[in-house]
């Protein structure tokens, strides 16, 4: 799955993203960044993900905890706080009935075209 | 298959790290500080993982992070600049005192062409508004000179310059808690 995504979508749903990733386990920034290329998002770039890691957090969305690492720098993890668990569940709900509104009007059958097609 | 990082990457990876830093100082220290070692950390990872090329095209640039990461902190609304403020703060006063020394200096120049071994004391009432009266005291066509210092309004100038340049009145518009230290 490496098909790219439509930045504007991507950018309305990546803090839903981040927050879910997080709420199964905690991770530090760059491996949430493998989570989501994992995850089919490919073309997601850091650049995007570490800002919006500090918007959650600055939130109060997200807490920190600085963990060492035998291969380098400590490694800032990241995991939700009770605010972001109600954030996440909000989100869900919110985006479920997006994307409900949105398939209620895209299963609408087209009228037939004029050229005669 | 795990990259190995040279002193090279690292010199790659330190220079956009500084860079990024450059452009993050109406953050806060503590929080830009954070910032700048969160980056390093990652972008280390991903040289490790993808090579360093690919890990510093992942982040897109230091301008584009920092306005990113400014965003984050600040939100899509106009912001307030402690750095334009900071290269207002320090210009002003010089474009000032350059402006006004220039202006002394054809008072003085004035004095000398009329009369090149002038003797005596004359006064200058100063670039108005802006400066005090000065004292220019002749000897054969020599002078020297006391005054000529800011007015308050001068001084008022320079905040308001200051003020205007770094948007300061954004702050009073806009008070967030900031990012604790990880």
């Amino acid at each position: 799955m490496s098909e790219t995504h439509d930045p504007q979508l991507l950018k309305g749903v990546l803090s839903l993203l981040l927050l879910h990733l997080l709420a199964e386990r905690e991770s530090y920034g760059y491996e949430v960044v493998q989570r989501l290329q994992a995850a089919g998002f490919a073309d997601v770039l850091e650049g995007s993900v570490y800002p919006a890691l500090t918007r959650l957090q600055r939130e109060g969305r997200l807490e920190t905890r600085l963990v060492p690492s035998a291969s380098g720098p400590a490694r800032k993890y990241y995991r939700l706080t009770t605010g972001g668990h109600e954030a996440l569940a909000g989100g869900l709900g919110a985006w479920s009935r997006h994307i409900a509104a949105v398939d209620a009007v895209l299963s609408r059958p087209l009228p037939p075209s004029e050229n005669g097609d | 298959m795990p990259h190995t990082i040279t002193w090279y990457d690292r010199l790659r990876i330190e220079r956009l790290v500084w860079s990024l830093d450059q452009q993050l100082y109406d953050l806060p220290r503590v929080q830009r500080i954070a910032t700048r070692r969160e980056v390093r950390a990652n972008l280390l990872e991903a040289a490790r993982d993808v090579g360093t090329r690919e890990a510093l095209r992942g982040v897109g640039g230091s301008r584009r992070l920092a306005e990113q990461f400014l965003t984050a902190e600040f939100g899509d609304n106009p912001r307030h600049t402690w750095i334009g403020a900071a290269y207002a703060a320090a210009l002003t006063p010089l474009l000032l005192n350059f402006f006004l020394a220039e202006a002394a200096n054809a008072f003085q120049s004035g004095v000398t062409a009329t009369d090149p071994h002038a003797t005596g004391v004359f006064t200058w009432s100063g670039v108005s508004w802006l400066q005090s009266a000065a004292t220019y005291t002749f000897s054969d066509g020599t002078a020297t000179s006391h005054g000529g210092g800011w007015t308050p309004l001068a001084y008022l100038l320079w905040v308001v310059i200051t003020v205007g340049f770094g948007r300061l009145w954004r702050l009073r518009l806009r008070r967030r808690p900031a990012v604790a230290p990880a």
